[in-house]
């Protein structure tokens, strides 16, 4: 068998070359298409994501599998460039080195944000596009389902994905899941209708927040955020009314003064009644006076505050990456000695079965010679014909299975085949 | 059953030790394995811990868990603190409750095999059906009170490295499940109390009816229960009447009053001998009587 890989990902491209690269699923598609036409006996996958474009081909035929020029040239061509333009971003890997980097891509310890878990979904998806278009891709087949098996194992086995990384993703699901048990429940004002504001809003919705009132100085631009991502559009001067009833604010405006001062909060302390209030001011300069934090029972987040548990989470979950390192190496062995394991059962089938047809040859034609004799006889002899030839294969087949133990190493396997005119 | 008479207090307390281990070890790298083996260790401790209270009741007869002494009251206390340490291994998996629950288990567990405590606190003769109510709902008033005082704490604790904007090195429940289960706490446990006191007068009354020894009102352990039951009777009330305007805060600080309250109370009851001087007075009586007879 013979997998390879030729690629480009965030490690040695810029975002330019990547985009240049990037293929969505439609392209994907024709792009697969176009490759079976050319090497209709090999089997592709094509990964794209925005931080990596990865083409796979693997084929049992090593001569019928792409040369890595012709993938290059392939993938150049789909993207409407020319080779030279794309080989220096291109990275190249074939065999055991191949399948280490699909389990170390599908286990996210290639990604940017090491543990991210999109990444698991998207090789998912491209191993599906792939066999939409083909459905006999069995070295594919196996190949992926093993990155998925071993991805499942690194985030059972390690907490690689435990911590979050990104600051809304933080704010919700650690900071304020610690004052909420639940978001069904409770009043979510967002002020604001930014890029910040709508991803922290989409979070808020992945955990459950339902009741949530957008308040915007431009409505317009409020209402479209309602439109996007639900919610509803409250009016700018109703913003102390808003605040006395919200338990969660999000705030993440482009003002350059405080919007909410210590004043105006001290003017809804008593409306409020001891509530709890847990403030994510995402906004630079901040949207609410810090003093506003020093109140009984408010709990005020700044940007500083959430970048902070952000780098201790990726500082966490590159602390496991060792562990997952081990898991991949451990299994990235594994399964190239059963790939290679199984790629040499039907040359060893061959051989037994040679020597089953040249026995019973044999044992045929002492039969005849010798005539009558007893059943005792008889099997004494088809006994001792049978132990022969297992004795004279068991020295070739020990040494095989020894060489499988040494995945890279298969002079032995073809000096057999070609010993024995196996092929 | 030799197997049965083999488990001691070492055995549980041993698992409930590698609990803690467990939980200490958490704080520091985190393991699939984590939390399973936690539940494993706390049901081998659990079953280890009721089957040697069971056995020392009923085999034995030396405890007194059900009808009160110190030895079978603070390791029953320690059981129901661990098995509200494992519904909340379920129910709150990703926080360290063990370092806070766990202690308090040992703590009872300790006190409670202190061995000047065996015979300090000796078991009524009379087994009545007012014993075991009061015994049972007192067991479980404190065990409740226990495990509210440390849902107070974390509340505090939780809401102190909230304010101070803190990494979250280590996760707890939230602010609002904290608060939640205290005032619950604090409900089920003045209701515990308040069965508990009027059992207790059942036994009086029992007792007053069939000549043995009575507890005098002016008892210390019985005004300083009644003021322990006054006490959470406020609580509760201020809790309803005020809800708009209650805080966490307040509802922690209002449980671990009561804790306090309760410490001072097994401590009268700890310094009085509430229920020797039941047997005594009961000795007194039947003494009395005897001379009477005789003379």
């Amino acid at each position: 068998m013979i997998l390879q890989i030729v690629g480009c990902s965030h490690h040695q491209s810029s975002i330019d070359v990547r985009e240049r690269l990037a293929f969505n699923d439609e392209r994907a598609a024709a792009f697969l298409r176009k490759f079976y036409s050319a090497f209709p006996k090999s089997e592709a996958v094509l990964l794209s994501t925005c931080n990596r474009t990865e083409f796979y081909a693997a084929s049992n035929v090593p001569e019928t599998n792409p040369s890595f020029d012709e993938m290059k040239t392939l993938l150049a061509n789909a993207c409407g460039l020319s080779y030279n333009e794309i080989d220096p971003y291109l990275f190249d890997h074939s065999d055991t080195e191949a399948i280490r980097h699909l389990f170390s891509v599908a286990a996210s310890l290639d990604s940017m944000v090491v543990g991210e878990s999109q990444i698991l979904a998207q090789v998912k998806k491209a191993y599906t596009l792939a066999s939409n278009q083909n459905e006999k891709i069995p070295l594919t087949h196996q190949i992926f389902q093993a990155a998925i098996k071993v991805a499942k194992r690194v985030a059972n086995e390690t907490d690689i994905h435990s911590n979050r990384v990104s600051i809304p993703s933080i704010a919700i699901g650690d900071f304020a899941r610690q004052v909420f048990e639940r978001l069904d429940n409770k009043r979510i004002l967002v002020i604001g209708a930014g890029e910040m504001a709508e991803e922290t809003m989409n979070y808020v919705s992945y955990y459950g927040g339902t009741d949530i009132a957008i308040i915007n100085r431009t409505r317009e631009t409020a209402e479209d955020l309602s439109n996007r991502c639900g919610g509803f559009v409250v009016d700018w001067m109703d913003l102390p009314n808003q605040l006395t009833a919200a338990d969660m604010v999000i705030s993440a405006t482009g003002a350059s003064q405080p919007i909410v001062t210590d004043d105006l909060y001290r003017d809804i302390i008593d409306a409020r009644g001891g509530r709890p209030l847990f403030v994510l001011d995402l906004a630079i300069p901040r949207d609410f006076d810090p003093a506003i934090g020093k109140h009984s029972n408010v709990y005020l987040y700044s940007i500083d505050d959430l970048q902070a548990q952000c780098e201790y989470n990726r500082k966490s979950r590159q602390s496991y990456w060792p562990q997952a390192k081990t898991i991949i190496d451990q299994e990235t062995d594994l399964f190239t000695k059963e790939m290679v394991h199984r790629s040499k059962g039907p040359t060893i089938a061959r051989l037994k079965n040679q020597a089953a047809q040249v026995k019973d040859a044999e044992l045929q034609r002492l039969m005849n010679k010798l005539g009558n004799i007893s059943d005792h006889q008889r099997g004494e002899i088809e006994v001792a014909f049978h132990r022969l030839t297992n004795k004279l294969l068991h020295p070739p087949l020990a040494s095989l299975r020894e060489e499988s133990e040494d995945s890279g190493n298969q002079h032995l396997f073809e000096a057999i085949k070609q010993l024995f005119k196996l092929d | 059953m030799d197997w049965l008479e083999r488990i001691s207090i070492t055995c549980f307390a041993a698992s409930y030790l590698v609990v803690l281990g467990l939980e200490i070890s958490r704080t520091v790298f985190r393991a699939a394995w984590w939390k399973w083996s936690a539940i494993t260790a706390s049901l081998a401790g659990i079953f280890a811990h009721a089957v040697y209270l069971i056995h020392q009741e009923l085999v034995i007869g030396s405890s007194g868990v059900f009808v009160g002494g110190w030895t079978g009251w603070f390791l029953g206390s320690a059981l129901l603190l661990m098995v509200a340490y494992l519904w909340a291994l379920f129910r709150q998996g990703d926080s360290v409750l063990g370092l806070f629950i766990l202690p308090l288990v040992l703590v009872s567990v300790a006190v409670g095999s202190w061995p000047g405590n065996s015979n300090s606190f000796s078991v009524s003769d009379t087994k009545t059906v007012w014993n075991a109510i009061h015994g049972i709902s007192l067991l479980l008033s404190t065990a409740i009170i226990g495990l509210g005082f440390l849902f107070g704490f974390m509340y505090l604790v939780q809401s102190r490295r909230l304010k101070r904007n803190q990494i979250l090195l280590v996760r707890l429940p939230s602010l609002e499940w904290l608060q939640k289960s205290a005032e619950k706490s604090l409900l089920v446990s003045a209701v515990l109390l308040t069965v508990g006191l009027i059992s207790g007068f059942a036994i009086n009354l029992v007792n007053r009816l069939g000549g043995n020894g009575l507890i005098a009102w002016h008892d210390p352990v019985v005004w300083s229960s009644a003021i322990l039951l006054t006490w959470l009777l406020i609580a509760l009330v201020t809790n309803l009447l005020f809800r708009k305007d209650r805080e966490g805060r307040k509802v922690s600080y209002l449980v671990m009053f009561c804790f306090v309250f309760l410490l001072i109370e097994i401590g009268i009851v700890w310094v009085s001998g509430h229920v020797n001087r039941s047997q005594a007075v009961a000795q007194q009586d039947r003494q009395t009587t005897v001379h009477e007879v005789l003379r």
